[in-house]
């Protein structure tokens, strides 16, 4: 299989998430684990792979299949690092509740976007798919996020996500926190309809639209 | 310019009945389909929402003079206990839509056996891992299942001549008359899941590349089949899903040579292929091209349709409308969305307007009504 090649930067693991290169990126990893590189720094680098192939997916450059991939790979290296990880104390950036609304259960694009939050440093909270208005209430009470992402690729969601900020306004929730919202049947119609903070249909641009809302600039 | 009718669940809430209903009660399914093909007057009958279930049909081929249904409803669901949806009223709310579950039905060490007989990994190990009620095809309740399913089957086959025939009284014919896949999608939305077929393209693409081939030569036979007493042309239609996934690369090298090869044959039996290229299809324009001139339709979701127009306008015939969120808002902002898709659609002819995906449940009525009065004040030539 032909690989498209990238200018090198000068740090194989980038290189290998940048070139969807699963095996080496994995074999550097455990090589990196070796040779007892701390694990915030591996977190770090695969955080800069993970960046670049973000940017290549917004300018088009990659399709959602290299995303997929990308972050399947990111996900195993966290795997990896994981338990070492937690013993670090590390400060998250902001706190996410992210699931897919009532009534539909696609749940790639929230995937992904919870590997690029993840990479970016933030927690995120997944509630998984099909989750009803009121998950999401509780969920907000109980973990009180800085942003609720609802994700969801069917048209019947576009409804669901109205009633799911509806129940946060109702809850007396709204003020509390930012609502973002993603899939691949968000345009300026359906966002003007659920009146979120921010809306994409673009999973990288949806994690810099999180920083953004987090009061960061926009890059 | 046709307009051609997509109102999915909005048909059961318009007529008052539930999705439950809609989807389980033929009588008033039948009556809300007709009501709404009246009301609207869109060129082409209402139709039903309906889950695809290829395997049952490819299962069956040169093994039953015909072609097994490709498809479940609601008393089918129950009949077969299909494990990869669920439905309203039953595993669902009454009013939510049917749900698609994408599953691993077959582990990425078993693409050898799909590739040696697809037809036999179909019958003997998909159907009895993806539907409850056939776990044992041998058993008594396995044998009970088939003959309840056969016997439904026809219920609604009378059921759905029937409608067809009134629709048609009353000047609505029916779009398409059949469905056929592309081979990758097959593995993607019945065997692997979407995620895990994407992922053995880079771990396992030669397997990936074969098994592709396989179930190619499968759904061709399914489609010579379904000719069998057809009036030439009819519209067979074909919904992609991966197609967006992937990169020009990747969709060249995995998904694109066994789903033209598939065209092509239908071509020659005389079908027109209705393909409908789902999500953003932009990248993948060209390869339409590809394809004998004015032989097929393309139907896009979210690409850009003055793009699509100006690269295939000439070569086949297009499909596309208003997004779903349309439906939602404000009703003023249907008519300039009409004239505005037309003024870059219109010319030269070959545009036919259709909602992207179908009219929402909760569509205001207004809206619905509106694209058609649109489409008359700037649809004629």
């Amino acid at each position: 299989m032909v690989k498209i090649v990238f200018v090198s930067s000068e740090d194989n693991i980038v290189d290998a998430i940048v070139n969807i290169d699963e095996p080496t990126a994995l074999e550097l990893a455990d090589e990196l684990i070796r040779q007892g590189v701390a694990p915030i720094e591996i977190l770090e680098r695969c955080r800069k792979g993970m960046n670049i192939v973000g940017e290549h997916f917004e300018v088009g450059t990659f399709f959602l299949s290299e995303m997929i991939m990308a972050a399947e790979i990111f996900n195993q290296v966290m795997d990896k690092i994981r338990p070492e990880l937690m013993k670090t104390v590390t400060e998250s950036k902001g706190k996410i509740v992210i699931g897919t609304v009532e009534g539909d259960v696609h749940d790639i694009g929230k995937n992904i976007v919870i590997a690029l939050l993840e990479a970016e440093g933030y927690t995120v909270i997944d509630l998984g798919v099909d989750v009803p208005a009121e998950r999401f209430v509780e969920a907000i009470k109980e973990h009180e996020p800085d942003i609720v992402g609802m994700s969801s690729l069917l048209t019947v969601a576009l409804e669901a996500k109205k009633r799911t900020v509806d129940a946060i306004t109702d809850a007396g929730l709204r003020d509390k926190v930012k609502i973002i919202i993603g899939g691949g049947r968000i345009d300026a119609h359906a966002t003007e309809y659920i009146k979120p903070d921010a809306a994409t249909d673009n999973a990288a641009q949806g994690v810099r639209l999180c920083m953004k809302l987090m009061g960061g600039e926009l890059t | 310019m046709p307009v051609l009718s997509s109102f999915g669940y909005f048909t059961a809430r318009y007529y008052g009945i539930t999705n439950h209903e809609f989807l389980f009660d033929y009588e008033k399914s039948a009556k809300a389909i007709v009501k709404t093909s009246i009301d609207y007057q869109y060129d082409t009958g209402a139709g039903m929402s309906m889950l695809g279930a290829l395997p049952l049909t490819l299962a069956f081929l040169n093994e039953y003079d015909g072609l097994a249904p490709g498809w479940v409803n609601g008393p089918i669901h129950d009949i077969l206990g299909v494990k990869y949806a669920r439905f309203p009223g039953r595993e669902l709310a009454v009013d939510a839509p049917f749900q698609f579950i994408g599953e691993e039905y077959m582990k990425v060490t078993e693409y050898d056996d799909l590739i040696a007989d697809p037809q036999r990994f179909i019958a003997e190990e998909l159907l009895p891992r993806s539907l409850r009620n056939l776990r044992n095809p041998g058993s008594a309740k396995g044998m009970a299942t088939l003959f309840a399913w056969g016997e439904e089957y026809r219920r609604y086959a009378d059921r759905e001549a029937k409608l067809s025939a009134e629709l048609r009284s009353y000047g609505f014919p029916r779009f398409t008359s059949g469905i056929s896949y592309a081979p990758l999608d097959f593995i993607g939305d019945f065997l692997r899941d979407i995620k895990n077929v994407l992922f053995d393209c880079y771990r396992v693409p030669d397997k990936v590349k074969q098994a592709a081939e396989a179930l190619r030569d499968l759904i061709v036979e399914m489609v010579r089949i379904s000719v069998k007493g057809k009036e030439p042309g009819s519209v067979q239609f074909i919904p992609l899903h991966l197609n967006e996934y992937f990169s020009p690369r990747q969709y060249s090298e995995f998904y694109w040579p066994t789903l033209k090869e598939v065209v092509e044959e239908m071509i020659k039996l005389g079908v027109t292929p209705e393909l409908f290229y789902e999500g953003q299809h932009e990248a993948h324009l060209e390869t339409i091209l590809e394809l004998p001139k004015g032989k097929t339709i393309s139907r896009f979701e979210k690409t850009d349709l003055a793009k699509a127009k100006e690269i295939i306008g000439d070569h086949s015939c297009i499909i596309g409308g208003p997004p779903s969120s349309l439906f939602l808002g404000p009703v003023e902002r249907i008519d300039p969305y009409v004239k505005g898709l037309f003024d870059n659609v219109k010319y030269g002819g070959g545009f036919m307007l259709s909602p992207a995906v179908s009219v929402p449940a909760a569509a205001k009525p207004e809206n619905v009504k509106a694209l058609m009065d649109a489409a008359i004040k700037y649809g004629s030539y």
